[in-house]
């Protein structure tokens, strides 16, 4: 069983989270595209190897990729590995099962290889481009500038597709999700900020037209938000939401405070993979399904309208349950229905962190729920700005922001180039090594 | 702006006091000023507390949530809730909760309650679904799927309509016949299934399987399955009911005998006769009543063979299957 595992990855991830570990020297490149946007405002230090606080990455453009020897080796190696199957396949004198998996290989190889080879072409075209601009003919310089204009465009397209087919899919980028937020630090300031990042993402989905089913709603007295889950499903819905758990800290001055004083609190969001029937079980044996009715009469014997049901995986103990109960519905079979939802997706986010922590506990982007006690984003309203710890970006207008829509999309698709961006990099670091 | 926050904070602690101070022996009195509905559901449910009501804070947010048009508190809009209330729907909340007061059940004072993915219509003194035989629907459901071709059930005992209502619901090709023997109950399964367009695969009957063996038989044979939820409570467990159950529903939907089993015997009886082969019969029944019901079955219907008992996710209640060999 998996599950067994538990104790010793709950000590791992405590290690990955804790921030001093993150101090590693990091470089990102960005594409040419953004470089010219909001993101050259921003400051990019230089990273430096100390026990300093982490510093803002530095970003590289695609060119910048380009040049390093780290990537220019690494699509050698590519090209060799294709090779070397493309020859054993042609020459048919390995075992069945090894030619087998060499086919794959090449057709797995094969994008990236052609496009390698159309950014060659292009390359060269470029060079005897090149020639030509310094020639004594006027309209003939003039021409192979335009040439070199397009050429130089090609280049940076098939530069981009390279970068692009290099970055290894996330195995659960493809899901749907359950999202969850929770209030944090800060009383009733902190669940008010939970409402609307609440809001927030649900603006956000219906922006991207994915599904938003609330599953759970617990408010506070003062129409703020204890918890709430929902369900979200659409196009690539994981993929994006990913980047956005973690721990959100709102810097104003509350609405209940008297004395106008500022006020920091923070609201936690995860957001967990809904795993697909297939792809994971849970016996049902493992589990225990608890209503408040659980003891006295029952059945024709009593009228009751509580419908609340709990869930508690018996094997990870009470660390996974549903945590709350579950009353959104009127029929209880249904609240059942939604309990198990979430603990699939607990359950499968937390086989999905035992499987990838190693890889990711170095990266300054963390998704899924690892992130959760990572303060990842601050939104101060008395300057109008929401700043993004993990790739120092600011941006300004909280009304727009909240909304859910092309700004907070903006930073979402940063977020998203940037963790590409150290996975490659991660990618090319393992190949110098080995 | 904080200011202002907590005068009207103060002013709703006042009248929650003015509230009370003029309530009278019967209930509360309807508010003066207007109230919020967070504040209606929270007067009512203290009330209902001191008045030993069961589910004092369900009550009252289930009622306040009706009145708002919605299905349960926690989907209604915070602002919504904290809105002060137009008169009308404050005087519909306390003729409801008045309603509550009395014991009556949410169900009846609201006039529907939900069955699965099914909202029903429900009125006294029609049985009310409870939440176990859900899971009975769940079992029938999960074997039918194995089924396939034209399939059909009969149901005893159908109230409100709840278990032919979601197999039909569930199985397009799918055909019940149920039956009552309280013509109220035949009504609202009617209304039920016709609110929900399900009424016609749906063969309804007022008749009473103790007295009706014989019209019963002529009228239906050849079904796939026999489901019910048959009144299971031994006779002298039913003065001790709650005065929810025993006051508002019909103790013939809930009185099943000295042994409990008086109903249970005739379904099968009836069950043995029109089932096809291999049909099977699934019953809601008491915790106590699963071995003697597998005595009685062994020792007087060779035809029928005891398959098992599931117990539901509370470990109480029990959901027999017999099988047709």
């Amino acid at each position: 069983m998996v599950w067994r595992c538990y104790p010793s990855f709950l000590q791992t991830l405590k290690l990955v989270l804790k921030p001093s570990l993150l101090n590693i020297h990091r470089e990102v490149y960005r594409k040419r595209r953004l470089l010219d946007g909001q993101l050259q405002n921003a400051v990019f230090k230089r990273t430096l190897q100390t026990t300093a606080s982490l510093l803002a990455p530095r970003i590289l453009s695609l060119e910048e990729i380009f040049a390093r020897t780290s990537l220019q080796d690494y699509l050698k190696q590519v090209e060799n590995e294709y090779n070397d199957c493309l020859n054993t396949v042609n020459t048919n004198e390995t075992q069945e099962e090894e030619q087998r998996a060499k086919r794959t290989k090449v057709s797995c190889l094969s994008p990236v290889i052609q496009s390698i080879r159309d950014l060659k072409a292009k390359e060269k075209e470029m060079a005897e481009t090149e020639v030509l601009l310094k020639d004594d003919d006027q309209a003939l310089r003039q021409l192979a500038e335009q040439e070199r204009e397009a050429c130089l465009h090609d280049i940076q397209v098939f530069r981009q597709k390279i970068v692009d087919l290099l970055i290894p899919e996330e195995d659960a980028d493809l899901n749907d999700l359950v999202l969850e937020v929770t209030a944090g630090v800060g009383g009733q300031e902190a669940m008010l900020f939970t409402a609307e990042v609440f809001d927030m993402y649900q603006g956000f989905a219906h922006h991207h037209g994915w599904s938003f089913d609330v599953l759970e709603y617990m408010r506070s007295d003062l129409g703020g938000l204890r918890r709430a889950s929902a369900s979200v499903s659409g196009d690539q819905c994981y993929k994006k939401m990913k980047f956005e758990a973690g721990v959100h800290r709102v810097q104003r001055v509350p609405k209940t405070e008297k004395q106008g004083r500022m006020h920091t609190s923070t609201m936690t969001l995860a957001v967990l993979p809904q795993p697909t029937e297939i792809s994971f079980s849970i016996n049902p044996k493992d589990l225990k399904i608890e209503t408040k009715r659980a003891s006295g009469a029952g059945g024709q014997h009593v009228n009751t309208t509580d419908s609340a049901v709990r869930i508690v995986h018996l094997p990870t103990g009470k660390n996974i349950n549903t945590g709350v109960w579950l009353q959104q519905e009127r029929s209880q079979i249904k609240n059942k229905e939604t309990a198990m939802k979430v603990l699939r997706a607990k359950l499968y986010s937390m086989k999905l962190e035992e499987e990838t922590s190693r890889r990711y506990q170095q990266r300054k982007v963390q998704v899924g729920t690892k992130g959760r006690s990572e303060k990842i984003r601050t939104y101060n309203f008395p300057q109008d700005r929401i700043t993004d710890h993990r790739i120092g970006m600011t941006v300004h207008d909280l009304e727009s922001f909240l909304r859910g829509e092309d700004l907070l999309d903006e930073m979402n698709s940063s977020l998203e180039e940037f963790s590409n961006q150290e996975a490659l990099l991660e990618l090319l670091g393992e190949t110098d090594q080995s | 702006e904080s200011i202002s926050t907590l005068s009207s904070l103060n002013k709703s602690l006042q009248l929650i006091w003015v509230v009370y101070a003029v309530r009278g022996c019967s209930g509360l009195a309807l508010p003066v000023q207007r109230i919020t509905a967070l504040q209606a559901a929270h007067s009512w449910s203290q009330l209902f507390q001191e008045k030993g009501v069961s589910e004092p804070d369900l009550s009252s947010r289930y009622i306040t949530a009706h009145v708002l048009g919605a299905k349960t508190f926690e989907s209604v809009k915070a602002e919504t809730l904290s809105e002060p209330l137009c008169p009308e729907k404050t005087l519909q909340i306390w003729k409801l909760c008045a309603k509550r007061l009395k014991r009556m059940p949410v169900q009846y004072v609201i006039e529907e309650w939900d069955f699965r993915d099914l909202t029903l219509k429900m009125r006294p003194p029609v049985f009310i679904p409870r939440p176990e035989t859900e899971e009975l629907v769940d079992i029938v459901l999960s074997d039918l799927q194995k089924e396939s071709g034209s399939l059909s059930i009969l149901e005893v005992g159908c109230g409100s309509g709840a278990i032919s209502l979601s197999l039909l619901k569930s199985f397009p090709q799918l055909r019940a016949v149920a039956l009552d023997q309280s013509e109220d109950a035949v009504h609202l399964t009617k209304e039920n299934a016709l609110s929900l367009g399900l009424e016609d695969r749906l063969q309804l009957y007022h008749l009473d399987i103790l007295k009706d063996a014989e019209i019963i038989l002529n009228s239906c044979s050849g079904v796939s399955a026999v489901v019910s939820n048959p009144p299971y409570l031994y006779t002298e467990d039913m003065l001790s009911l709650q005065p929810e159950v025993l006051s508002f529903e019909d103790p013939a939907a809930l009185d099943g005998g000295a042994d409990g089993l008086t109903v249970i015997k005739q379904v099968l009886i009836l069950a043995s006769q029109i089932l096809l082969n291999h049909g099977r019969v699934y019953l809601e029944v008491d915790p106590r009543q699963p071995p003697l019901i597998q005595q009685w079955v062994e020792s007087h219907l060779q035809a029928l063979c005891y398959v098992e008992t599931k117990q539901d996710f509370n470990n109480r209640f029990v959901l027999s299957q017999m099988l047709m060999s």
